[in-house]
């Protein structure tokens, strides 16, 4: 009697135990920008504390969620809205930018998204905060996130033994191509093949080396951001007749982008013709390396877009591929935002916010990056997600949603109230707003130093202090 | 023992009373249109026309003996001749509650949010007034709300965008010719006229583009006057004695297509960032009252019922068919301002109910009625929203009617149970709760024989 009493109690003990169970004790998020909760241009702890790991790492209950915290005004200082009308100004809120406030911490963060980064830097960029603190700025990013100058994003995931990782990695290979309106294969877009074999590799180190549940994002399509979206290729008349925008290889079609980086330019009439009162010189179409630096396009034509679109669609499918081999789940942001784009709104609270500049709700003043409403939206889907994918709501698990409302109407401590200046010529994006955005956002191969090193050699990289919790294993 | 209204003095005067009352009548329809009301049956379906029908918990097709018989079944009004005229005139009060409470599965209020409605007091009413014009032929006039919701939610409720306050209404005056076409079947046809009112505010809600956190921009009012909002329909229906005690009936009302113009009165809430308000201002008509366009297409209904009666008991029991995949959405247009058109899914489906009641006549001056029933609702749980949280819904019912010479008096009372229910993640608004519901209604009805 009693064994058959042990077998039933253990039966029962079992069934409670669900299977594939999640295991969100230990969460670590790689990535880029999007991932570091990067926002209006920069990096500051008032978004940081809304990126999407940190918000879904409170709805997980994660006791350890540590973060590259950065105070006011960020670094870059942030971007802000001098004034709506008669037209925008948006303009960096600070020359002075803000201060590491958890540069200390003796771990590797558990959110290591760095602001940049392309899945290259992920396999083998490093960064030293000593060269930061030093007055450095030639790798502001990684020095600030990774700080011990030896390991590299995912060698520091790695060694926190983590049992959920979130790897939203890619952007930055094809996103170059659209905030400098110029697809070059292997200078603003990553080759195809490249990518591929550099997917492989995190992936497969991430599943080889971890027991973590990992989920990775695919790729939003990088031409439906206001960056791109938001300046139509012509002027409209008050008869409602279109007069086409000027670019250095001749009058825009109508289904070309103008990105907001023309902003400062069409403020000055560069682009507009004569005779509607510009000055008829053209906007430069094309980036162009100058003296070694990259001096970006402003106009994306179709068959520019297309290049971009078919890139997107081919890391996408490779990320797809990569995680179905290694047991990843795959987070379909590209369908969630496409999903927007095409209903032209997410609504919440009766409310409808959308992919609109300045008035939209989802994205901030930089045309590229969530605001926190934006960020919140996207932990949002993926709360949803895990609850599906991991059969968390049929197991009563389920992750509690973030809350939207409380996001939405938080205080406004972090915007200072804004006073209009003498600046009104400028539109919109101003040439310093848009030099701040270039810093974090450089091509791939111009100006950014690299520390290129075989994964075989990341083995022997165990240190003391925040090196030794980046043993791999 | 007779039965309350088994009497026959009222015959000879009716007519003289009709002449005398006639403007009254025709001044208190005026006044019914302009009560409020809300729902209580199944969608925004309202079935209590009648004190004594609402405390047989509406089962009432195959009774259909008193002037209510006008909604539930109008043949019936072919065996009431023996009463003369008749006028019934009553309300419904009805005390709703209704809790919500964020679910963990929506990111909207989000979990842990509460609030309740505004405490209201509605009182749909009833009037309904039958003539016999000849010895098998029966006119009855009535007028009721067959169709109405109405929520309340405090100023800074988080639903404040999809309703701040909802009173929506369909008046509906029907005319009906009944036959007695033998000693055991009657028949009966009518038009419908019915006439729409909808009265809705809403807050308007925007990204603040310098706080970028969420401002509240201003308000709509959306209302209709009454004027144009209307819609005719028609309604067939038969009796009959079967012998042995049991009647049967069945009634059929038609949809009502109520096509409603209004306005739409916006008003602008300043933000303290003059630039961003004039930016609104270029898109939405604030201070201005503009036209607008919708329209809600009324299921059709259908009721089946069988009773048993002795001389002092009757047993009713009732099947009721709903149409109400007509309600597929909600369209708001504005023709004026088409960026500010808007449609909301509403997705319903058909739905049965069933209704059982009991009548105990006491002596010829008492009788008590019980019932129970219970609605299936016909609304999907994506579209459920502040405007309304529907639910299956249980209720029990007891009355009481006095008769004294040719007055009848009768009292009832309902309680509506709700399942608890919300939409968890999949709300159409984005704003995700789990609502609880319940409601006490009182009936009271007087009836007045020629």
């Amino acid at each position: 009697m009693k064994k058959i009493l042990a077998i039933a109690v253990a039966a029962v003990v079992l069934a409670a135990v669900p299977a594939g169970a999640v295991d969100f004790t230990t969460y670590v998020a790689l990535g880029d920008s999007l991932t570091a909760g990067f926002s209006q241009g920069g990096l500051v702890e008032t978004y940081q504390e809304y990126s999407y790991p940190k918000l879904l790492a409170d709805q997980i209950g994660a006791t350890v969620f540590e973060q590259p915290l950065v105070s006011e005004p960020g670094i870059p200082p942030i971007l802000m809205l001098q004034q709506l009308l008669p037209s925008p100004v948006i303009v960096p809120s600070s020359d002075t930018p803000g201060q590491p406030l958890n540069a200390t911490y003796p771990a590797p963060y558990n959110n290591l998204g760095v602001p940049g980064a392309s899945l290259y830097d992920l396999l083998f960029t490093t960064g030293d905060i000593y060269n930061l603190l030093a007055g450095n700025t030639d790798n502001v990013m990684h020095d600030l996130i990774l700080r011990d100058g030896e390991h590299t994003a995912l060698e520091q995931a790695i060694g926190l033994n983590p049992t959920f990782v979130t790897l939203w990695i890619g952007n930055n290979d094809i996103l170059g191509a659209a905030v400098y309106a110029t697809p070059i294969e292997g200078v603003t877009m990553t080759p195809v093949a490249n990518f591929q074999e550099m997917y492989q590799q995190a992936l497969g180190a991430l599943a080889q080396y971890t027991s973590a549940d990992i989920v990775v994002f695919n790729l939003p399509d990088v031409t439906a951001i206001p960056f791109v979206t938001t300046i139509k290729p012509y002027i409209t008349l008050p008869d409602g007749t279109h007069v086409p925008l000027i670019g250095s290889k001749g009058p825009l079609p109508e289904n070309a982008y103008v990105t907001l980086g023309a902003s400062s330019l069409l403020a000055q009439g560069i682009g507009v013709p004569v005779e509607i009162g510009g000055t008829g010189i053209p906007l430069p179409e094309d980036m162009q390396i100058v003296g070694g630096h990259a001096v970006p396009g402003v106009v994306l034509r179709p068959e520019e877009v297309s290049i971009i679109n078919d890139r997107v669609a081919a890391f996408n499918q490779i990320i797809q591929a990569t995680a179905d081999a290694v047991g990843a789940k795959v987070f379909d942001i590209n369908s969630i935002f496409n999903r927007i784009a095409n209903e032209g709104h997410w609504g919440v609270g009766g409310l409808e916010i959308n992919t609109d500049y300045l008035l939209g709700g989802i994205f901030g003043y930089d045309g590229v990056h969530p605001q926190k409403i934006g960020y919140g939206m996207v932990a949002s889907e993926l709360i949803d997600f895990l609850n599906t994918t991991y059969g968390l709501k049929v197991r009563g698990e389920l992750i509690p949603q973030v809350n939207m409302y409380d996001i939405m109407t938080g205080s406004a401590e972090d915007q200072p109230a804004p006073g209009l200046t003498a600046q009104d010529a400028r539109r919109a994006f101003t040439a310093e707003a848009f030099g701040a955005l270039q810093k974090v956002f450089r091509p791939l191969r111009i100006d950014v130093p690299r520390t290129p090193r075989h994964p075989a050699g990341r083995v022997s990289m165990a240190h003391p202090n925040v090196k030794s919790q980046a043993v791999m294993h | 023992m007779k039965a309350w209204n088994d009497t026959e003095y009222t015959e000879g005067r009716r007519f003289d009373v009709l002449n005398v009352n006639r403007k009254q009548l025709l001044a208190a329809m005026v006044v019914l249109l302009l009560v409020p009301t809300l729902s209580w049956g199944a969608g925004f379906a309202i079935f209590e026309h009648g004190a004594k029908s609402m405390g047989m918990a509406g089962a009432f097709t195959a009774v259909a003996d008193d002037p209510s018989a006008m909604y539930w079944n109008p043949a019936g009004l072919a065996f009431q001749q023996d009463k003369g005229m008749q006028l019934m005139v009553g309300a419904t009060l009805i005390s709703p509650s209704q809790d919500l409470a964020g679910s963990p599965l929506g990111s909207y209020p989000g979990a842990g949010y509460k609030a309740s409605q505004e405490s209201q007091v509605f009182y749909p009413p009833h009037f309904f007034f039958i003539m016999p014009i000849s010895s098998t032929l029966t006119v009855g006039v009535g007028a009721f709300t067959p169709y109405g919701l109405g929520t309340w939610w405090k100023p800074n409720f988080a639903g404040r965008f999809i309703s701040k306050r909802v009173d929506l209404k369909t008046f509906d005056t029907a005319f009906n010719l009944s036959w007695r076409a033998n000693d055991w079947l009657g028949l009966s046809a009518g038009v419908d006229y019915a006439v729409g009112q909808i009265d809705l505010t809403t807050g308007i809600g925007f990204i603040n583009p310098y706080t970028q956190q969420l401002a509240d921009v201003g308000q709509v009012h959306m209302f209709t006057d009454g004027m144009g909002s209307d819609a005719f329909g028609w309604n067939i229906s038969a009796f009959a004695k079967l012998g042995y005690g049991f009647t049967a009936g069945v009634t059929y009302r038609s949809t009502l297509d109520v096509k409603y113009d209004g306005y739409g009165s916006f008003t602008q809430y300043p933000t303290g960032y003059a630039d961003f308000d004039a930016a609104l201002g270029s898109q939405i008509p604030f201070g201005q009252k503009v036209a607008l366009k919708t329209e809600i297409k009324h299921p059709d209904v259908m009721s089946i019922g069988l009773a048993w009666s002795n001389e002092q008991w009757t047993i009713s029991g009732n099947y009721m068919w709903q149409g109400w995949a007509t309600f597929d959405s909600l369209p708001i247009t504005f023709p004026d301002y088409p960026q500010l058109d808007q449609t909301v899914e509403e997705g319903y489906k058909n739905v049965s109910n069933y209704r059982l009641g009991v009548e105990y006549r006491i002596n010829e001056m008492y009788a008590v009625q019980f019932g129970g029933l219970y609605d299936d609702t016909p609304q999907p749980e994506f579209s459920m929203s502040p405007l309304l949280g529907d639910a299956d819904r249980r209720g029990l019912t007891a009355g009481f009617s006095v008769t004294v010479k040719q007055m009848r008096f009768d009292f009832s009372y309902m309680h509506l149970f709700m399942d608890q229910r919300g939409t968890d993640g999949i709300s159409v608004d984005g704003f995700d709760v789990n609502y609880k519901t319940s409601a006490d209604l009182f009936s009271m009805s007087f009836t007045y024989q020629f």
